[in-house]
């Protein structure tokens, strides 16, 4: 089974995504994307881990029987999660006080063993490098728009604390795009982000969805999809 | 291949990524665990300069330290004592509330010699972003009315927030932060009040047998 680069990234971005399709690592999703830069930092940090978790499993592949396997998956993504822990807390300390919790949480991301079991356990280096730079990019994304969305309706900012991700020197760049200050809150809380979701995944259902109202596609799409 | 060497080539897979995983983390706290230990000291060095200016006190601030246990608070409370030559200027007390609203929040309170709030910062907390989150001096500045309080000022039953019948204004729909915080404010004085002497002259001593 060989999948095209292309492929590989449609599929990370769009056809397959893991936060809007296959709605996997909701909760980081969900608990961490009250502002661009948090979405963006544990984006980063997520699509980090599946790189180099990727990458270890595919070198691993040859050696691994199917009956270890998901132990030694868990094991490379924890050894993995804790190393872009430490360096995030040694290098990029503020950003790492702020996603706290959920950054050492990304080894329960599903998204992860998804990966790990689905696509880079039975692809070349190459491609499973590729797969994690799409889906953790396909991830990544999902979290920016939620946070700018909820961001903008909340503060009426965007990316403020942008230091906390590049440093001081980005102190204060933060846009005032909507002219008030406190905004609606509810935005900011647990139900905003369940409500922003449910509109993202709403708008690519209906992106998706809307081509096929030709009869003779629709009826071939009648088909479950999994 | 025989039935009894495909369990032993697993364990030793196993094994072998198990081993390997072992040796990246102790390399990756060999490379960071320094740098990482600073910046916290940074951090919070940083945060005490906000309320004692560098030059008002001469000792290692951060190795002259007491714990002191908090009643209903689950972790002791750390006392850091300020001194200029040897004399005693000011304690930090760094205490964490489980009282917030969403959690524990981890409060610097710098008290003077007199028992008087020199300042309060907010070291760590989770509050709600929008409501409890403006107790952060870059949002408001409701920390500084706790500047130049006592225990005497006002007395025990004004610590309290104002919708509480207490002296201290709250947060519009964050009175349960305002009152942690007012709460740990009062806890952090009389943790002051009860240890003032005694580790003060205790690390005179200790002060004195090291000159």
């Amino acid at each position: 089974m060989s999948v095209s680069t292309p492929e590989i990234w449609r599929n990370g971005l769009w056809d397959n995504n893991p936060g809007l399709v296959q709605l996997l690592g909701l909760c980081p999703l969900l608990a961490v994307s009250n502002t661009t830069v948090n979405g963006l930092g544990l984006g980063l940090a997520t699509m980090a881990v599946l790189v180099i978790s990727s990458a270890a499993v595919s070198l691993l592949r040859s050696a691994l029987r199917p009956e270890i396997r998901i132990p030694a998956f868990v094991l490379v993504i924890a050894t993995t999660v804790t190393v872009v822990d430490l360096s995030l807390q040694a290098w990029l300390h503020d950003l790492s006080r702020v996603l706290g919790i959920f950054v050492p949480l990304i080894v329960t991301n599903c998204t992860i063993l998804a990966r790990a079991e689905a696509f880079a356990s039975r692809q070349p280096l190459a491609a499973a490098v590729h797969d994690g730079l799409a889906q953790g990019a396909g991830f990544a994304a999902v979290l920016i728009i939620l946070g700018a969305g909820r961001e903008l309706v909340g503060h009426g900012t965007i990316l403020a604390d942008l230091d906390l991700l590049l440093g001081d020197r980005f102190a204060g760049f933060s846009v005032q795009v909507l002219p008030f200050d406190s905004g609606l809150l509810i935005a900011l809380l647990p139900p905003g982000a369940f409500i922003g979701l449910g509109l993202m995944v709403a708008v690519r259902q209906y992106l998706v969805q809307r081509p096929q109202e030709h009869p003779r596609i629709a009826q071939n799409q009648k088909e479950p999809v999994s | 291949m025989t039935t009894a060497g495909m369990p032993l080539r697993s364990v030793v897979t196993l094994t072998i990524i198990g081993l390997l995983a072992a040796v990246i983390l102790a390399g990756m706290n060999h490379v960071t665990g320094e740098r990482i230990e600073h910046k916290q000291q940074t951090r919070a060095l940083a945060a005490i300069a906000e309320m004692l200016p560098a030059d008002s006190y001469d000792n290692e601030l951060l190795d002259d330290r007491i714990e002191v246990d908090i009643d209903g608070f689950d972790r002791p409370a750390r006392v850091y004592r300020a001194r200029l030559s040897g004399e005693p200027v000011a304690m930090v007390v760094d205490l964490t509330t489980p009282r917030g609203y969403s959690g524990d929040i981890r409060l610097l309170v710098a008290v003077d010699v007199a028992g008087t709030v020199m300042g309060v910062q907010v070291l760590e907390h989770r509050e709600t972003p929008g409501l409890g989150d403006r107790i952060e001096p870059r949002r408001t500045d409701w920390l500084k009315q706790f500047v130049g309080r006592s225990l005497a000022d006002p007395e025990p039953e004004g610590w309290a927030p104002d919708r509480r019948g207490g002296e201290f204004d709250t947060l519009t729909s964050a009175t349960i932060t305002v009152a942690a915080i007012v709460e740990a404010v009062k806890r952090a004085l009389q943790a002051v009040e009860l240890n003032e002497s005694e580790p003060f002259t205790h690390k005179a001593s200790t002060d004195t047998l090291s000159q």
